[in-house]
């Protein structure tokens, strides 16, 4: 089964800040992949790299095999791989149905009924009844589904959520969880997805890539993950606290 | 040679006002449209202390001069302020006010070119060159001016509070530095340079009411090319316009020269939006 | 169900009814003076209507909108008066050479942040008027180009058809602004980022809205052109933008229909302060000051809002 997603020797420079080191990773369609890292690892500028935000000083990304490092961020959306912020930005101004809509105007859906499609996405991710109001006016929970309800407008094949549990509460997480589960078993989504809290991102995973300083230190399942000692390392440092047979 | 001292008289007078122009801003994020007022109403108001008032001249730049910053300040309290969550709003009320003052100028004087009085009425002779005196003295006072302003901001208290809000407006509210007092103060340094640009040009450039349309798209210019924000950014700009202005008013045309800034600023902008020195982009 | 607003037959109607009204409006007078108000006023609705499109669902406010107005104007004087070419070709022309301006002055201004694209299409027209002043031996200099002969000959035939100009122009941009094409600019308004991740190419639809905005603008110039038979330097000047901007303002940021009131309204009131000539940069000025601290939402488009709701229930 080739690969969905291919990255290969993705590199980047921030000034002289080696950012990425020729980073490669391979995404198979159907997987949930993870990438797991502490602050500053790289992880959302891998992100803006695959989704041509900015621009990598080398290496290759193949969706389906088509290179797509040089394509402006628009047209890899129109390829199939869509992406949420971390730090939700709705569109100012337009209620939750048309941000939705605003992503529905793209190459790949076919329907010709828009706005049906459009409420049908906000039902999915338990936002129906709030689409006439104003987008600005949500909660970080709602903002958070009209990001995935504006990425899934675009009718992407592959999904990159960008922490979409940062700043949730426990029982927003567990539902938001429960939502991600549902889209990649029903509508047959890949998706890739950062965060840093532990725990949700274990159960909803198939595999980890952990990396650390924009490079990949660990791949795994997340039960191997988790035992992996530079990955604890780089979490908590040289000290495992979880080892109790320390003398201290 | 002759471009050499006129260029450098030329970016003297365009190095006040871009200075001016670009502290304010980044100070307090405001792209003052108005800012072309005071350089005319520093000029008018030289024009008038001399003529109507009948003060010695030394006496009228330095009234001019505060009359103009506390314009400033009352301009920028009252109008500005209100409307700074805005960039586009600070924009159109400068603006505004920039036209009220054209048209207030216009009903009360006219708009025949006016004649405001030079410090020194003599001609010297410089390397070969003849040049007017006044002219000279705008070049030492603008030197002066802005060395002043460059070391007060550099080595004083208030200085470095004024550094501490263009780089994180938020951390020095933190720390009890009072902004809203410091933006006062910028406006009122801000505006009163402008002035001084006008009282000292006066003699040797037009006044007359449209006087400040053309400042504010040079000191744009000027700010755009050498970054927003950074004053020496601004002061190198402004020598480079003033020398490319004066290059091509010899080798060209005189009225060439409006291309110069209007081009140099759309290619920067095509090119390299954050200016030369700046560090932030304009996008 | 409906994703887009589209065209509201009440407005629509309301637009009709109005434009009939302004039609016969002048017949009602002996003399041509009230209709030659009429005529400025429409084509000032036409200028504002076009910058409304662009700037006012973008949020991105164009300063240098007489630039377009000139440029078009100018091709019509060119046109017709150095070239000898018949006066219905200024139509087309003008707006070609609009969109040209619109096309070059886009590409590096439109990716700036607000006040600096602002301030860049400021300098663009203030530096287009001293050029119109520097070649004066093509273009005339301060005099500008004379003896352009008018489209139609009759007064009252020539409002009518600008009316009928500045209804369609009104008609194709409220409608394009309630579809797809209004929705995009608004979010462009919202947040570009976000738009780029949702699969739009910001850029094109930036220049697209500009070059339409352009377009007409020119079109508007090249009708004022063959109203006052000449074209001057002064029609670059920033105060015909900030004119513009000012009715936009009165009318209804965004909402197409607002401006044209906004433009009838402060055509009218300027010509009421005749006497006042000199004062007129100055009202507008402070006019432009009260509306942006007390009515930031303008005058006629809250005012048709409520008469629209008075006729509800709920």
């Amino acid at each position: 089964m080739s690969a969905l997603l291919q990255v290969k020797q993705l590199d980047k420079h921030f000034g002289g800040l080696h950012v990425l080191k020729n980073f490669n990773m391979e995404l198979h369609k159907g997987e949930i992949v993870g990438i797991l890292g502490p602050n500053g690892a790289g992880k959302t500028t891998l992100f803006n790299l695959l989704t041509g935000f900015i621009p990598a000083d080398s290496g290759e990304v193949l969706l389906r095999g088509q290179p797509i490092r040089q394509l402006k961020a628009n047209t890899i959306v129109g390829l199939g791989m869509a992406r949420t912020f971390q730090l939700c930005r709705p569109f100012v101004g337009l209620t939750v149905l048309e941000n939705v809509l605003v992503g529905s105007l793209g190459p790949r859906v076919k329907t010709h009924d828009l706005g049906e499609r459009a409420m049908q996405l906000l039902a999915q991710v338990g936002l129906a009844d709030k689409a006439q109001q104003a987008s600005e006016l949500l909660s970080y929970g709602d903002l958070r589904r009209l990001e995935i309800a504006r990425a899934l407008a675009t009718e992407p094949e592959l999904l990159l959520l960008d922490e979409p549990f940062a700043g949730l509460g426990s029982s927003e997480i567990e539902a938001l969880s429960v939502l991600i589960r549902k889209l990649h078993s029903e509508q047959h989504l890949t998706i890739l997805l950062i965060e840093h809290k532990l725990r949700e991102f274990m159960q909803l995973v198939s595999r980890v890539v952990a990396i650390d300083f924009g490079e990949i230190i660990a791949e795994g399942s997340p039960a191997d993950i988790v035992k992996d000692p530079r990955v604890i390392e780089a979490y908590i440092g040289k000290q495992n606290p979880l080892n109790l047979d320390n003398h201290a | 040679m002759e471009i050499l001292i006129y260029g450098a008289v030329t970016s003297a007078i365009y190095a006040m006002l871009a200075v001016g122009f670009t502290l304010i801003f980044g100070v307090a994020r405001i792209l003052n449209l108005a800012h072309g007022s005071f350089y005319a109403l520093g000029a008018y108001s030289a024009y008038v202390l001399t003529t109507l008032a009948g003060l010695p001249l030394w006496l009228a730049a330095l009234l001019s001069i505060a009359i103009v910053a506390v314009f400033g300040v009352l301009v920028e309290k009252i109008l500005i302020r209100p409307l700074r969550s805005s960039q586009l709003g600070v924009l159109m009320i400068s603006l505004a006010t920039a036209f009220v003052v054209e048209q207030a100028l216009f009903l009360i004087f006219g708009s025949e070119y006016r004649n405001v009085p030079a410090f020194i009425d003599t001609k010297f002779n410089l390397f070969g060159v003849d040049v007017a005196g006044q002219r000279l003295l705008t070049l030492a006072v603008a030197t002066v001016a802005i060395g002043s302003l460059y070391a007060f901001i550099q080595f004083t208290r208030l200085g470095s509070a004024i550094l501490a809000i263009s780089q994180d407006p938020l951390a020095a509210k933190y720390m009890g530095i009072p902004s809203d007092r410091i933006f006062s103060l910028v406006m009122a340094i801000s505006a009163g340079l402008a002035a001084l640009a006008g009282v000292m040009a006066g003699p040797f450039l037009s006044v007359q009411p449209s006087m400040h349309l053309l400042p504010i798209v040079k000191a744009f210019a000027i700010v755009v090319v050498g970054g927003l924000g950074s004053i020496p950014g601004s002061i190198a700009a402004a020598f480079m316009l003033g020398y490319a202005e004066t290059i091509v008013a010899y080798l060209v045309s005189g009225s060439w020269t409006e291309i110069v800034s209007v081009l140099s600023t759309l290619l920067m902008l095509v090119f390299r939006p954050a200016g030369l020195f700046g560090k932030r982009a304009a996008f | 169900m409906k994703a887009f607003k589209g065209l509201d037959t009440l407005s629509s109607f309301g637009g009709l009814v109005a434009l009939l009204m302004l039609g016969v409006l002048p017949t009602l007078f002996t003399g041509t003076y009230l209709v030659g108000v009429l005529t400025v006023a429409a084509i000032y609705g036409i200028w504002a209507v076009s910058w409304d499109f662009m700037s006012g669902l973008t949020g991105r406010e164009n300063f240098g909108h007489s630039l377009f107005i000139g440029v078009g104007a100018y091709a019509a004087g060119f046109l017709n008066v150095h070239f000898g070419v018949g006066p219905w070709w200024s139509l087309p022309a003008s707006m070609l050479v609009s969109m040209l301006f619109a096309v070059v002055l886009g590409f590096p201004t439109l990716r700036l942040k607000g006040p600096y694209f602002a301030l860049a299409m400021l300098s663009s027209a203030v530096i287009m008027q001293r050029l119109m002043l520097i070649f004066w031996e093509y273009t005339g200099g301060e005099e500008g180009i004379q003896d352009i002969t008018p489209l139609v000959k009759n007064p009252l035939h020539y409002y009518w058809f600008v009316l009928a100009v500045l209804g369609s122009i009104t008609l194709l941009l409220s409608w394009m602004a309630r579809s797809r094409w209004g929705l995009i600019l608004r979010a462009i308004r919202g947040d570009e980022a976000t738009c780029l991740a949702a699969g739009l190419p910001i850029t094109t639809y930036k220049i697209v809205s500009l070059v339409i905005s352009a377009a007409f603008a020119g079109l508007g110039g090249a009708l004022y052109a063959h109203y006052q038979l000449q074209v001057s330097p002064q029609l670059f000047a920033v105060v015909t933008s900030i004119t513009i901007i000012t009715m936009v303002y009165v009318g209804g940021m965004g909402t197409i229909f607002g401006p044209v009131g906004g433009a009838l309204l402060l055509t009218v009131m300027t010509e009421g302060l005749r006497n006042f000539g000199e004062w007129r940069l100055m009202i507008y000025s402070l006019l432009l000051i009260f509306i942006l601290f007390f009515l930031p939402n303008g005058i006629i488009a809250p005012i048709w809002q409520k008469m629209r709701n008075l006729g509800r229930p709920s």
